[in-house]
């Protein structure tokens, strides 16, 4: 029975995300990207692929961040603010399950929209490699249409499946959507430089000052230990040891978030 | 489950699963380092396309390439490598924010230092330097560290002095640069005007700056003991027919001191009975000695 | 299940901004019990608490003190909510959803799944009087009236043993209204308990069984509607009504006339001290040439009661004729 609620909670969330118009506006502006990095592989030779390979993985990473935040933030925040939350836990729904059921339900978007973009970018490197002569074909790092490219795109969701949770964990116990959003985009940037965070001690006189910053290099999630964009393009191998321990740090940081958004959820009141 | 439960339950799970998480990926990058991660930290190759694409946010991405190069020249002295990316961080630094004094300043002297401590690149230090005063005109004192350079990390005495006549000649100098030059042109590679020199490095804001004056003058200190040390030597030949001392000790007790001689780092001086020459013992921190001074 | 609802003391602070110290007491030791069966009413004026204490007990909010049970289960038990039905003041649902979507989608919480679910979402539509294709449009385009109607059907949706209705009538057209109380009615009439909570207590008279009072978040009164309207001090009594009211006919009718009211179109209302029968009244009132208008026997009604309630400001639990807790 509670699969099947928190299964009904996640396909709620995926109906309500994909007719949100905020989605399409992600789309389109993911299609212009990709439309973009096409052009200007027509004008450089050579690293043509490579600019469309590099361009079609920031734009699939930066959709993912743009789905997550603007609308999964909303998730829990909007039901609150507009109180149609009260309704929905009068049924018999415990609350960790409302918890659980949203995040499915939002990372099964992500995820639709990851692949969609995926299997567009793959047709349009097949495009190139069709369309491009041997000899050029031969300059190239990696192959146009190489399967390694998956090992990032995997990351890429991780990694938006670990923003998602620290987007709905704000999302639980902000009152407002406009905070929610703040607060993530803040965890985002800062997970970005925390590998620079962490090392702060090495630069830094003052030891407390060093601890602090130190300590919050390593609590914020190392969104930047997801990244193996450069790698994949230039076909330079990635060890499957490597992506699996990328892995069970994402696992473990989203059940951090996850039973953090629990525990604030389980104990707020709804006046 | 009731309230209490779940708040330890949750809190829980929270401190291990960071823990865990932290763990994981410090096993990761222990375990594996990917190729290429060199080339990550120049993500944007060309400082012109960094320029471009940061806009408003060149000064935070100065900061952050400018933690970076500490930290680049931290691990490769740490693990002796050989400093490959000091100059194109400290490029892109100075790329990104013009104004950046102490990118200039203390890039300089570490790209000067020579091996292990640097890359011992004097060229690549004026370099820079020059391109501070590009973009810095009034700073008589980029003017100056480019004097110091020349004057200390090479032979040439020439280009040191012009520098320092530059230095001199710009608003806000102080007065003492002009002996400077003076002193340079003329003797050339005189000890006294280096120190007088080093005393004002010394008082300097930047903290690697009186490091490194601090480190020159030790430097200075003991050639001028290498410098007694042979007359020493010389006046035991003479009282013995042209023979050496065995050691050091021998040479001290014959001349009527009671103590082995400690250069600044109190590590005892080097002798070689065979060519009967005195130096800065190898395993002294002072080392490398300047290239431009030698015992006389 | 002989009690469907029971509270003990039941006691909710709310903290009021962050520099006051002291708190404000929405509820003050609330302690009452529905029984199985009928409809109860919460009546009270707006601000008492009617809505803080349905939402504690739904597991909206927390008890300071003191302990509630719902369907012999604590707040917020998924057991019970099972077989609860809520309807929450003024709802709002998610409005790209249509109603029968909003139906199969709580329906689908409840357990109920494809076929079964819509054959419910249809049958509980039919029954709130939502037509067919309203019911498929997205919520945003319908009128308040129409949405207080989905929230009763989601309220219905999973055949409650026990329906919650926080202000049911409000936004509702005097059609609506009447259509409210016939479902109610009708909820009732099919074994079920029915608790709502109002201001307006004309509705609570036509469908109580029994009430409980609050007032600045206490309980003043519980009880019976007979009961408590027989406790009052109009008593047995009549009122006789007349077109005029010739001049010092009162002070020879003297004592057994309590008092005499103006009231609309120049009338006036009687009222008999007790054990005063009307008859003599009357042939003295026409002697002196007024024209009868009605004779009643007087009633004490709940607005009475009510306004008695509010008057004296009661221990918690005090003034209670039958069932409330000392």
């Amino acid at each position: 029975m509670t699969l099947r609620r928190i299964g009904t909670v996640a396909l709620h969330v995926f109906k309500e995300t994909v007719r949100d118009r905020v989605l399409y506006a992600i789309a389109a502006f993911a299609l212009l990207l990709v439309a973009a990095s096409v052009l200007i592989g027509q004008i450089t030779a050579g690293q043509d692929v490579k600019i469309i390979k590099d361009l079609g993985l920031a734009t699939i990473e930066l959709a993912g961040i743009l789905i997550t935040v603007f609308i999964g933030v909303g998730l829990v925040a909007r039901e609150i603010e507009r109180r149609s939350i009260f309704s929905l836990l009068a049924k018999p729904l415990p609350r960790w399950e409302f918890v659980v059921g949203k995040y499915a339900g939002l990372v099964l978007t992500v995820a639709v929209n990851i692949a969609a973009m995926t299997v567009a970018l793959y047709l349009m490197l097949a495009w190139m490699n069709w369309t491009s002569p041997v000899n050029v074909q031969r300059s190239w790092d990696a192959p146009a249409v190489d399967p390694r490219l998956l090992i990032s795109v995997l990351l890429i969701f991780a990694e938006m499946a670990l923003l998602t949770a620290i987007a709905l964990f704000f999302s639980t116990f902000s009152s407002s959507a406009l905070w929610s959003v703040v607060f993530t985009l803040g965890f985002f940037v800062a997970g970005l430089e925390s590998e620079d965070l962490r090392n702060f001690g090495n630069i830094v006189d003052a030891p407390f000052m060093a601890h602090i910053v130190s300590a919050i290099g390593w609590i914020v999630p190392a969104f930047s230990a997801f990244d193996v964009k450069i790698q994949v393009v230039h076909g330079i191998h990635v060890p499957a040891g490597y992506v699996m321990h990328t892995l069970l740090y994402a696992v473990l940081y989203i059940i951090v978030a996850i039973a953090a958004a629990i525990g604030v959820f389980s104990r707020r009141e709804f006046k | 489950m009731s309230a209490r439960l779940r708040t330890i339950a949750v809190l829980g799970v929270v401190g291990i699963g960071l823990a865990l998480s932290a763990l994981t990926l410090h096993a990761r990058d222990e375990r594996y380092t990917l190729p290429g991660t060199s080339e990550h930290l120049m993500y944007l190759r060309s400082d012109r396309a960094a320029s471009r694409v940061m806009l408003s946010f060149k000064a935070i991405a100065a900061d952050v390439y400018w933690i970076r190069a500490i930290q680049h020249y931290g691990r490769e002295r740490k693990e002796g490598g050989r400093f490959d990316l000091l100059q194109p961080l400290l490029d892109l630094t100075t790329t990104l924010d013009p104004r950046f004094n102490i990118a200039y300043r203390f890039g300089a002297i570490f790209l000067s230092m020579d091996p292990p401590n640097g890359p011992g690149r004097a060229d690549q230090a004026i370099a820079l330097l020059k391109k501070g005063l590009d973009a810095n005109p009034a700073r008589w004192q980029y003017a100056h560290d480019i004097g110091f350079i020349y004057y200390w990390y090479t032979t040439d005495k020439d280009s040191a002095a012009q520098w320092f006549e530059q230095a001199a000649r710009m608003p806000g100098a102080p007065s003492w640069i002009r002996p400077l030059a003076a002193t340079t042109l003329v003797e050339g590679g005189n000890r006294a005007g280096a120190r007088a020199m080093l005393f004002e490095l010394r008082n300097s804001e930047e903290k690697y700056v009186r490091d490194a004056a601090e480190r020159s003058l030790s430097q200075l200190t003991a050639l001028d003991d290498l410098d007694a040390l042979n007359l020493l030597l010389a006046q035991y030949a003479a009282r013995h027919d042209g023979t050496y001392p065995a050691s050091l000790i021998e040479l001290m007790h014959a001349s009527g001191y009671p103590q082995l001689p400690l250069d600044p780092a109190r590590v005892p001086y080097a002798y070689d009975p065979a060519s009967h020459t005195v130096s800065v013992s190898p395993q002294s921190p002072l080392n490398p000695m300047p290239k431009g001074f030698r015992p006389k | 299940m002989a009690t469907v609802v029971r509270t003990d003391h039941l006691t909710k602070d709310f903290s009021t901004g962050f520099w006051r110290p002291r708190p404000l007491r929405a509820l003050d030791g609330l302690s009452f019990d529905i029984p199985a069966g009928g409809v109860f009413g919460l009546l009270g004026p707006n601000g008492a608490g009617k809505s803080t204490t349905l939402k504690l007990l739904v597991g909206l909010l927390w008890p300071t003190s003191g302990r509630a049970e719902i369907l012999g289960r604590p707040p917020g038990d998924a057991h019970a909510h099972q077989r609860l039905g809520f309807l929450p003041e003024n709802p709002t649902f998610y409005d790209h959803l249509s109603a029968v979507e909003l139906l199969v989608y709580f329906g689908g919480l409840f357990g109920l799944r494809g076929a079964d679910a819509r054959a419910r979402a249809a049958r509980v539509l039919d029954l709130v009087g939502l037509d067919e294709p309203s019911r498929r449009r997205p919520l945003r385009t319908y009128s308040k009236g129409m949405v207080q109607r989905v929230g009763l059907a989601q309220a219905l949706v999973n055949d409650p043993e026990f329906v919650m209705l926080d202000e049911p009538m409000s936004g509702l057209d005097p059609v609506g209204r009447r259509e409210i109380r016939e479902l109610i009615l009708r909820l009732r009439d099919e074994g079920r308990t029915v608790l709502f909570s109002s201001h307006i207590l004309s509705d609570a008279e036509l469908l109580c069984s029994r009430v409980g009072i609050i007032a600045h978040g206490r309980l003043v009164a519980t009880g019976s509607v007979a009961d408590l309207a027989s406790a009052g001090d109009r008593g047995q009594g009549w009122e006789v009504v007349v077109s005029s009211l010739p001049a010092g006919i009162v002070d020879r009718l003297g004592p057994r006339v309590r008092r005499s009211t103006a009231i609309a179109d120049g009338r006036y209302s009687l009222e008999l001290a007790a054990d005063v029968r009307p008859e003599p009244i009357v042939a003295e009132l026409s002697a002196a040439g007024a024209m009868l208008v009605s004779v009643a026997p007087l009633r004490t009604t709940l607005e009475d009661v009510f306004l008695k309630a509010l008057g004296t400001p009661a221990d918690p639990g005090s003034r209670t004729s039958d069932g409330g807790r000392p």
